[in-house]
């Protein structure tokens, strides 16, 4: 029940590979992928080695597809799907839907007043929360609360959880193999039949999540400042959480359009990793999710961010200590310099032989972490190549950008060493690997291979694109990126104390 | 979310009623009508384990999924047997062994060999034990293990990255008080182990500067030696040759001493309420803790039953109540927690926003209250154990799991079979039990309860609870450093609130006003110094505001001279000359200056100073309020609300043998030329009396000798 967008310290898309065409067959044995008529696909893949199995639903909607004045909408919905159905969490639910809809006509009366510029009456707005609040309280009486989770966690559902990003929602956990049809009905129902019960309450919970994800932590006021800062015009400059003006304001009405509108069969993926067959599993979760209802794709056009022709710059004066964050405008992933890109990042940012760690960290001793890497804030559409550094005591955001910018020219002007190169080819083929040994994992990649390319073979395939890097793509790609023009930079800078009531955040 | 760290060799037994034959066919509108079939006989491959003569103990563990091995020694002895006044010194071992390479290749070098095989050997330390881990795909398995072994058996700790992670420790120090939730889960470990446990000591810029390559050299021949070490192999090889391998590059290895655990004592703090004040969040985080158990303990299983149902999980009672039905946090939850060879600590936590602090305390508390009137039912300890024992198979679904639990359990002398013990041991659990566990080991009245959050947007005061002591987590300088101006220095994060700020105004009004104080450019006092094993001295000092003194002590042999000043300190006396004092000395003195009251008083107005008021303390007969201020050297006053006196300061300050937390008591209010000054000190260091001092006499704005703060020619270097 979170949302990923601090993504600097953990690189999402760092799957590069360079796997032979021998693994793809084998693979090809164990998976299995399924359009179903409705559109949803499913992609099996066998993995006996213990009676488990993990699955991952991937949505193809994120806080990108929030509509505007209703930020953090997405997660807001990915936390109400853990609310149970029409027949999970109610003692009746036809009473309960009465009661639901007098909830929202009660809360619609209440914004009306609310949002009044002129003539507000404060008695009658007084008057309209206690009927909403009355409202809410005679739904919760049919609630029974959390019973959906509570039957995963009975019947062993281990790391149940979801998030939700820029790009997408993810719902995944993981349960003893003798529990698949029921896996298969509750996550089909919950699809199906979600029921917005105890929306408020939830929403305070969210608001509670940015409090301490964004308002109560430097670095995420600094990325919710950071993001607005470098994208214009597309969705990319909204934080996934939401803004607190939008948390105050949206309804369940809201969420369940939404849920209508985006969690439709074609934009889903289920991925099942674990031992189960696909003979016999396929037809199981083809019966549930089948039952999904087809829709037409919702118009997802989003505004290209257009190009950036001088350098932005935010300062964020805390009293804590000081940070760099500078990033670039990159093409989306499927730019057919994607694995440049993610040859770069390997080549700057990973392990102790890294460019960055060894000029910042082990030469100059200026920094004590220092990375570059795509994906800030997702990767589906036109989006940045972020660099960081943390300055050691001592030293200054300025000594921070000087030492990067001085790594970045190295990479436009001199080609890189063969051993360099080597070295990169060699760790994407070994990350992969890596990556295989693990239900979860696995699940992951299959199912964001599928969705994003159609097909999870290309997971595989990244090897090919990576192994075909040469030295000059290198040059050519941060000649072409790494600008001062294309720049955003991110300062934190340590500021004396503020007198106390200079309240921060500003979330209420 | 959760679970526990276990394994096992057999199954679980399925939850009765809900064994039913396989049902492919009717499609199920009901979760209850699903069929769930039993769950195949399922068992996990046991690691063989080898011990050799010279006591290492070997377990291996064949995995043919992928063409990988990878392989952990983990080796008895970690930081809570370092020395107090080297805090951080396994943190930098645990980091030096590596980069600081071997005999035969520096760090870097080993760097460019390893990663151009995509292969890691990583080292590290814990609080009880190090380790050295490796990585690499299967074919590079000997190159990889020669590395391995070259680091068991010889590593160099080479100097410069020592200083490497000295620094990086340094900057981890300066950033720790950067996030309110870390600042909250350091800060509660330590109130329910106590303030200076070998188990939540922290390191200090005075700590790591003390850390030296001898110290790391000495602790890995003490601790590094076959008979301490437990190694685990897994992944893509076979057990035979590999075993040849490991008893060709080990076998030869002689003992070393045993590592005994140490004994080590717990001295929570007392219940009661803990705040720090922060500016920058919206969100209080609030942490209750008190002593848990040990996992040997008998108990251990009705207390994860218990924690299931009570905090553990999205059904549990704290998720339920406190934020599904409330809506009050996005984090809560907790339970008795339990440490292998040690008490765990019991931990509630949960994250509120700031208005719902004192509100969110007591929801927490109506929960533990809730336990009496309505203990833990026979549904909610289904559901727990339903839980633990259908996700029980996650223990061991991987073969590494099952070697990692091996190892755990060889580690610490646990039964070989102690995940299966603990799953019958979880079976058997009644509402008795649980019930009686509750009240074992979770008491309200003896709760620690911190509070990290923005004091002036509280629901209520903390003190509306009871008696509230603040934490001071300032960050004590480097030995010698500088006091930053303007607020850049890492201790400096608080700021003033309005509380702080008006009894601050009331100290000052009360010693003789602001315009009185501002016109005081400098001081002369005679007084007397006693010592406690009795002994007077007469002083004289002279202090001209902001930074020179001058101070002369009578002793048997004649006056003594001591002089600080920006350009420097140094002192004199018959027979010895001149002699530079340390850098470190100089800031001291300089430091004594800045922590004076008149000093403070002067700068009530500037913004470069915050005076933050927190929780209480009582001294004598009078509830004093505390309030830290934040100014060229940061002290904590406890100030009569009555009165504005002053009547105890605590700072930290740099004595002969280091830093030590220093308390002066004040009292004998005299008023001299309209300003009123203690004349009774009464002073200690680290909770020993050291002095009293006894103010004869105070004359402002006396006439000075410019050369007073002079240093003479001859002075020698210093020492």
């Amino acid at each position: 029940m979170k949302y990923r967008s601090l993504k600097i310290l953990a690189v999402v898309f760092a799957f590069a590979s360079l796997v032979t065409a021998q693994d793809i067959a084998s693979f090809e044995k164990r998976i299995t992928v399924k359009k179903l008529d409705n559109g949803l696909t499913i992609v099996i893949c066998e993995r006996p080695e213990a009676p488990v199995f993990s699955f991952y639903t991937l949505v193809d909607a994120g806080s990108v597809q929030d509509p505007m004045g209703k930020t953090g909408l997405a997660h807001m919905f990915e936390h109400m799907a853990f609310k149970g159905t029409d027949k999970i969490g109610t003692k009746d639910h036809p009473a309960e839907k009465v009661a639901l809809e007098k909830v929202e006509q009660a809360y619609a009366a209440y914004l009306e007043e609310r949002d009044k510029s002129v003539g507000r009456d404060e008695q009658k707005l007084k008057d309209l929360q206690k009927a909403w609040q009355d409202a809410v309280k005679s739904a919760d009486q049919y609630v029974k609360a959390n019973e959906f989770v509570e039957i995963v966690e009975r019947n062993g559902g281990q790391d149940v959880n979801a998030s939700t990003e820029d790009d997408q929602t993810n719902y995944f956990y993981s349960l003893p193999e003798n529990r698949l049809e029921l896996w298969a009905y509750l996550e089909s129902e919950r699809f199906l039949h979600p029921v917005m019960r105890q929306f408020y309450d939830e929403r305070n919970v969210v608001i509670e999540e940015r409090r301490m994800r964004v308002d109560s932590n430097p670095f995420g006021r600094l990325f919710d400042q950071f993001t607005s800062q470098a994208f214009d015009a597309h969705p990319y400059h909204r934080p996934t959480i939401g803004w607190i003006s939008d948390l105050n304001s949206f309804s369940a009405t809201d969420a369940a359009k939404f849920f209508h509108e985006y969690y439709i069969p074609s934009n889903m993926v289920v991925t099942v990793v674990g031992d189960v067959k696909a003979a016999q599993a396929m037809p199981l979760i083809e019966k549930y999710f089948g039952r999904i209802p087809s829709q037409p794709k919702p118009d997802e056009r989003t505004t290209t961010e257009p190009p950036q022709n001088s350098e932005r710059r935010i300062v964020l004066r805390e009293i804590t200590q000081p940070f760099y964050l500078e990033g670039y405008h990159r093409p989306d992933y499927r730019s057919p310099d994607d694995a440049i890109y993610d040859a770069i990042t390997d080549l700057l940012s990973s392990g102790r032989t890294s460019r960055l760690y060894r000029s910042l960290v082990r030469d100059k001793k200026i920094a004590s972490d220092a990375e570059g890497y795509s994906g800030l804030p997702g990767t589906k559409y036109p989006h940045l190549f972020a660099f960081y550094a943390v300055p050691m005591p001592g030293h200054t955001p300025e000594e921070m950008a000087a030492a990067i910018h001085a790594e970045i020219e190295r990479l436009k002007k001199e080609d890189i060493s063969d051993d360099e190169l080597k070295m990169i080819k060699t760790r994407s083929k070994a990350n992969l690997i890596r990556g295989l040994g693990s239900n979860s994992g696995l699940a992951f990649q299959l199912g964001i291979y599928q969705a994003r390319y159609g097909d999870w073979r290309e997971l595989f395939r990244d090897v090919d694109r990576i192994d075909k890097v040469s030295k000059a793509d290198i040059r050519r790609v941060a000649s072409q990126t790494f600008v001062d023009t294309n720049r955003t930079v991110g300062i934190i800078e340590t500021a004396p104390p503020a007198s106390a009531d200079a309240g921060k955040g500003g979330a209420q | 979310m959760k679970r526990h760290l276990l394994l096992t060799l057999s199954l679980f037994a399925l939850s009765a009623g809900m064994v039913t034959a396989p049902c492919a066919s009717a499609q199920a509108t009901d979760w209850q009508q699903i069929p769930i079939p039993s769950l195949p006989a399922f068992h996990p491959q046991e690691p063989k384990r080898i011990e050799l003569t010279n006591g290492m103990v070997i377990f291996l563990q064949e995995d043919h999924e992928l063409p990988l091995i990878n392989g952990t020694a983990r080796i008895h002895g970690g930081s809570r047997e370092e020395p107090a006044s080297k805090v951080g010194m396994m943190d930098i071992y645990g980091e030096v062994w590596r980069t600081g390479g071997t005999k035969a290749q520096t760090g870097d070098q080993l760097d460019d060999y390893l990663e151009i095989r995509a292969a890691k050997v990583e080292t590290g330390a814990n609080t009880d034990s190090t380790t050295v881990s490796l990585s690499c795909l299967q074919g590079d398995f000997d190159d990889v293990f020669k590395i391995f072994a070259d680091l068991l058996r010889e590593p160099e700790f080479r100097a410069d990255k020592i200083d490497l992670a000295q620094k990086e420790m340094d900057d981890a120090i300066s950033r720790r008080n950067d996030e309110a939730a870390g600042i909250a889960g350091r800060e509660a470990v330590k109130l329910a182990y106590g303030k200076g446990n070998p188990y939540v000591r922290q390191p200090e810029y005075a700590t790591v500067a003390a850390v030296t390559r001898q110290d790391l050299l000495d602790w890995h021949h003490a601790h590094v030696s076959p008979n301490n070490i437990i190694l685990g192999i897994s992944g893509d090889f076979d057990s035979a040759k590999m075993e040849a391998t490991l008893r060709r590059a080990f076998g030869e290895w002689l003992k070393g001493p045993e590592v005994k655990p140490p004994d080590i004592k717990f001295d929570p703090a007392k219940p009661g309420y803990y705040q720090i004040p922060r500016t920058d969040v919206n969100q209080s985080s609030i942490r209750m803790v008190e002593l848990g158990i040990r996992r040997d303990n008998p108990d251990y299983y009705a207390t994860q039953v218990f924690n299931e149902a009570f905090g553990g999980g999205f059904s549990s009672r704290l998720f339920r109540n406190i934020r599904t039905a409330k809506g009050l946090a996005y984090d809560v939850g907790g339970g008795i927690g339990s440490s292998f060879d040690h008490t765990g600590i019991l931990r509630l936590s949960v994250g509120t926003k700031s208005s719902t602090t004192v509100e969110s305390i007591q929801a927490i508390y109506e929960q533990i209250d809730d336990l009496k009137t309505h203990p833990i039912s026979n549904d909610e300890i289904k559901l727990a154990k339903d839980s633990i024992l259908n996700s029980f198979v996650f223990n061991f679904d991987e073969p590494e799991k099952v070697l990692r639990e091996r190892m755990a359990y060889e580690f610490y002398g646990y039964p070989a079979d102690f995940l299966e013990r603990y799953r019958a041991g979880v079976e058997k659990v009644q509402a008795a039990d649980v019930a009686r566990v509750a009240a074992k080991y979770l008491h309200k009245d003896q709760l620690a309860v911190l509070v990290v959050g923005n004091t002036a947007e509280f629901d209520k005061p903390l003190s509306s609870l009871g008696p509230v002591t603040n934490v001071d987590i300032s960050i004590p300088p480097p030995p010698g450093a500088k006091e930053e101006k303007g607020g850049t220095s890492a201790a400096k994060q608080v700021a003033s609130n309005a509380e702080g700020k008006a009894l601050a105004a009331k100290v000052v009004q009360a010693m003789g006003g602001l315009q009185k104080l501002q016109s005081v450019k400098s001081l002369r006092a005679t007084l007397t110094e006693s010592e406690p094993r009795g002994g007077n001295t007469q002083v004289e000092i002279t202090i001209a505001f902001p930074d020179r003194m001058h101070v002369t002590v009578q002793t048997p042999n004649g006056p003594l001279t001591i002089v600080a000043s920006p350009d420097g300190a140094f002192m004199s006396a018959a027979g010895m000359g001149v002699r530079d004092m340390a850098p470190a000395q100089k800031d001291e003195s300089i430091a004594q200056i800045h922590r004076d009251l008149i000093f403070i008083g002067q700068h009530l107005n500037d913004p470069a100073y915050s005076f933050l008021a927190g929780g209480t303390e009582k001294i004598g007969d009078v509830e004093t309020r505390i309030i830290d201020v934040n100014g060229l050297a940061p002290i904590r006053w406890f100030v009569d609300p009555q009165t504005g006196r002053v009547l105890r300061e605590s700072y930290e300050a740099m004595g002969q043998s280091g830093l030590f937390h220093g308390v002066t008591d004040l009292s004998d209010w005299q008023t001299t030329d309209g300003i009123t000054l203690a004349a009774l000190h009464k002073n200690s260091q680290d909770g020993k009396d050291s002095s009293t001092v006894h103010f004869d006499s105070v004359q402002f704005n006396p006439p000075i000798d410019p050369k007073l703060f002079e240093k003479p020619a001859d002075a020698a270097p210093a020492q």
